[in-house]
């Protein structure tokens, strides 16, 4: 049996008005088909055991089915008036017909299985809502002046029409309609799916200015949205942090997560420390969190498979790392596709998938994984320090070079170059060099000899120490 | 003998309620990470996990090589790994020549911050996870590393037990003390160029060879030759400079074993009145 809730004058009251009665509908049952702004069906299949009337020891006396349907359409009507609604039930086999009874009938109309045409045989054809069968307007206006001209008027009259006139004069669509008519469609309910809420805003009463208050605010709100991701099955790769400030202007914050999660202790301490990392400029007196809901990580670790660092651990290793020594310090490098020396670019950190096929094997010396011999080490001076080179025989012969650390300061004993390097001459910051592979020998240090990298600089004409071999 | 006996009647008294406190552990075995140099893994099997592995040198000893063999090799098992570089001074197209998966390694670039590197460093192991983290402090100034509290070497050598993760450290001293498992100290013996071109001052190809061969002098020492073989590799590379410097052979003293196979040690207690 299926019940349609009528509201009276509720199209006028806007959305909200709709949202309330779809949640009045679902008080009772959780099968609920939204079929207008005013109107909603809903299968109260079972609902008699909850609303319908005592039943007696006594098997001689019988209660009425309709009975039980009407206490159902009172109950209803009783908690649309509590909210403020006035509201037509009805009750019926079809839940086409419950519509077409609850918009023609004020009150309570429970309709029994069978009498359709009883019950609503004299309503009129304008009456005949033709968008539940899915026919477009101008057709369905187009058959209803046809079955004027016929003389056709009330539901009665077009249910006796013969089937096979109808087919053959007007159509599929006029078939559709008188079985709409003859309360004998058959159609499932398109139920209403509740949005699922993956916002959460909070509106204080007091401005929050510090950070510890605010996150008591965060951890309520992280844990409603991540127990509703939850029971989605969900996760979120994507937090988005909005918060009103009492200087009237808004503070946004976007944090992109590598995989989805829905830890609320991961997502707390990295919007903390994200906010930490740039507070709001004024007290905050609403806080927004919204989630992208995506599918959760599926990922199954093997035995012979290295370990690796946990996602949620990693994300808050890496946030934490970019606290304390900047956010531009930290990452995979990428070195650029340039020959300027020392070109490259931190990128965001990713855990690269791990192939079951390589992992956990030693990789055997001399293979394509490792050189047989190991590379030669080098160590970069950021910037390069400033050196005196003395030549002879324009060969660098003598140089000193002070960093933080120690100082380069000697003879040079062997010396292999000049490199000459050049680039980028079309753009301002052109660079070229001369660059000498150089063994010093710095008897005044503790270093022993050094061997270093050098380069003259040939806009400048300087020479510079680019780095070590270590 | 009343001491033993009384120890024993407290051990029964609390067994069942500290009952693994008073069992003796197993000792795990040792597992490592090949260093990737063939001489160097059969001699001393390599990086020992959950430990603390401490290469010492000056500068030019070949400490980032050994580093660089170490990290390809650990990339090359797809680890994760990590480098926090006290001095930002690591150089990313060696690190390509060696073959070091670059995607695989956290660089952490701390600027001169001693204390952001050890801070970082301790952010690093309590996450877990990663095969292998590097600390280098290869151009702290040796007064500085001295200065290191020993506080931090213990709070590492804590958060390393019983994981995966090996940490070496880069030191030009030796300030790691009793909390690293491995010293290795490495010095430079001598570099060899390319007698080719007019620009080779020096030619030291014959000694590198004699050391090579000349095989373990001690029991824990290796002579590697960090030498490029032959001129047409070295072009190849992706090292955009000198043609004819070759390398170095640098010789690599393992101060302090990973495992003591000595037999039990005794101790004798003297009692002086």
């Amino acid at each position: 049996m299926f019940a349609c809730i009528y509201g009276l004058t509720l199209s006028e009251r806007g959305r909200d008005a709709a949202a309330l009665l779809v949640d009045l509908a679902f008080t009772f049952s959780p099968l609920v088909e939204q079929t207008g702004m005013d109107t909603v069906v809903l299968d109260v299949e079972g609902q008699e055991l909850l609303f319908g009337s005592p039943t007696s020891s006594d098997p001689s006396v019988l209660v009425k089915p309709e009975a039980n349907w009407t206490n159902i359409a009172n109950e209803i009507t009783r908690r649309a008036t509590q909210l403020g609604f006035k509201v037509n039930v009805s009750i019926a086999a079809n839940p086409d017909i419950a519509i077409h009874a609850a918009r023609s009938n004020k009150g309570i109309r429970v309709i029994p299985a069978g009498q359709e045409l009883i019950e609503l045989g004299s309503l009129p054809l304008k009456q005949l809502d033709y968008s539940l069968t899915g026919i477009e307007k101008d057709k369905a206006e187009e058959i209803y002046e046809t079955l004027r001209l016929w003389g056709v008027r009330t539901f009665s009259e077009f249910a006796k029409l013969p089937i096979a006139g109808i087919a053959q004069r007007l159509g599929q669509e006029g078939v559709r309609l008188q079985k709409l008519a003859q309360g004998k469609s058959e159609r499932q309910l398109n139920l209403f799916q509740p949005s699922a809420g993956f916002e959460q805003a909070l509106e204080l009463e007091h401005p929050v200015a510090e950070l510890e208050s605010l996150s008591f605010i965060f951890s309520r709100l992280l844990n409603q949205l991540c127990a509703n991701l939850n029971s989605h099955a969900l996760a979120t790769n994507e937090l988005r942090l909005y918060l009103k400030l009492e200087d009237k202007t808004e503070y946004g914050r976007t944090i992109f997560l590598p995989v989805p999660m829905r830890n609320p202790k991961t997502f707390l301490r990295l919007l903390l420390m994200d906010v930490e990392s740039k507070p709001p400029q004024a007290a905050i007196i609403s806080v927004k969190i919204k989630a992208e809901p995506v599918k959760p990580r599926e990922s199954q670790t093997g035995l012979f498979i290295p370990l690796a660092p946990e996602p949620d651990k990693l994300e808050l290793t890496l946030a934490r790392l970019a606290k304390l020594v900047g956010p531009d310090n930290v990452g995979a490098v990428e070195v650029l596709d340039t020959h300027r020396p020392d070109a490259f670019r931190l990128t965001r950190f990713r855990l690269n998938p791990r192939t079951r096929k390589n992992a956990g094997k030693k990789s055997p010396v001399g293979s394509e994984a490792t050189p047989a011999l190991p590379v030669m080490g080098f160590r970069v001076f950021r910037p390069p320090w400033r050196a005196e080179v003395k030549t002879m025989d324009e060969r660098p012969a003598r140089i000193n070079s002070c960093g933080l650390a120690y100082v380069i300061r000697g003879q040079i004993v062997c010396a292999s170059g000049p490199w000459r390097t050049s680039g980028d001459w079309w753009l301002k910051d052109v660079w070229a060099r001369d660059e000498w592979d150089v063994a010093v020998s710095s008897s005044g240090s503790q270093q022993g000899e050094v061997l270093c990298r050098i380069y003259r600089d040939l806009q400048s004409e300087e020479w510079f120490v680019a780095g070590v071999y270590d | 003998m009343t001491a033993v006996l009384a120890k024993t009647e407290i051990e029964s008294a609390l067994a069942h309620r500290f009952g693994p406190a008073f069992q003796r552990r197993e000792k795990q075995p040792v597992k490592v990470l090949p260093t990737g140099v063939s001489e160097m893994d059969a001699l001393m099997n390599g990086i020992p996990r959950g430990a603390i592995t401490e290469i010492v040198g000056a500068v030019s000893s070949g400490r980032i090589s050994l580093l660089l063999s170490a990290l390809a090799v650990a990339t090359g098992q797809e680890e994760t790994c990590a480098l926090v570089d006290c001095n930002d001074t690591f150089d990313l197209y060696s690190a390509k020549t060696a073959r070091v998966d670059l995607e695989r390694v956290l660089w952490v670039r701390c600027h001169n911050g001693l204390e952001r590197a050890f801070k970082a460093t301790d952010l690093l192991l309590q996450s877990g996870g990663f095969g292998l983290v590097v600390l280098n402090l290869a151009d702290v100034a040796a007064k500085s590393a001295r200065r290191i509290v020993s506080t931090w070497w213990f709070r590492f050598r804590r958060a390393l037990e019983n994981t995966p993760t090996a940490l070496i450290v880069i030191t030009p001293i030796a300030c790691v003390r009793s909390c690293a498992a491995i010293v290795w100290a490495v010095n430079k013996e001598t570099d060899a160029w390319f007698a080719a071109g007019a620009s080779a001052l020096k030619t030291d190809d014959a000694k590198l060879r004699i050391n090579r061969d000349r095989g373990p002098a001690t029991t824990h020492a290796r002579h590697l030759s960090l030498v490029t073989e032959s001129p047409n590799r070295q072009a190849e590379s992706l090292l955009p400079h000198s043609r004819l410097f070759r390398g170095i052979c640098v010789r690599v003293s393992q101060e302090r074993p990973a495992a003591w196979t000595g037999g039990p040690v005794k101790f004798s207690t003297h009692v002086y009145i």
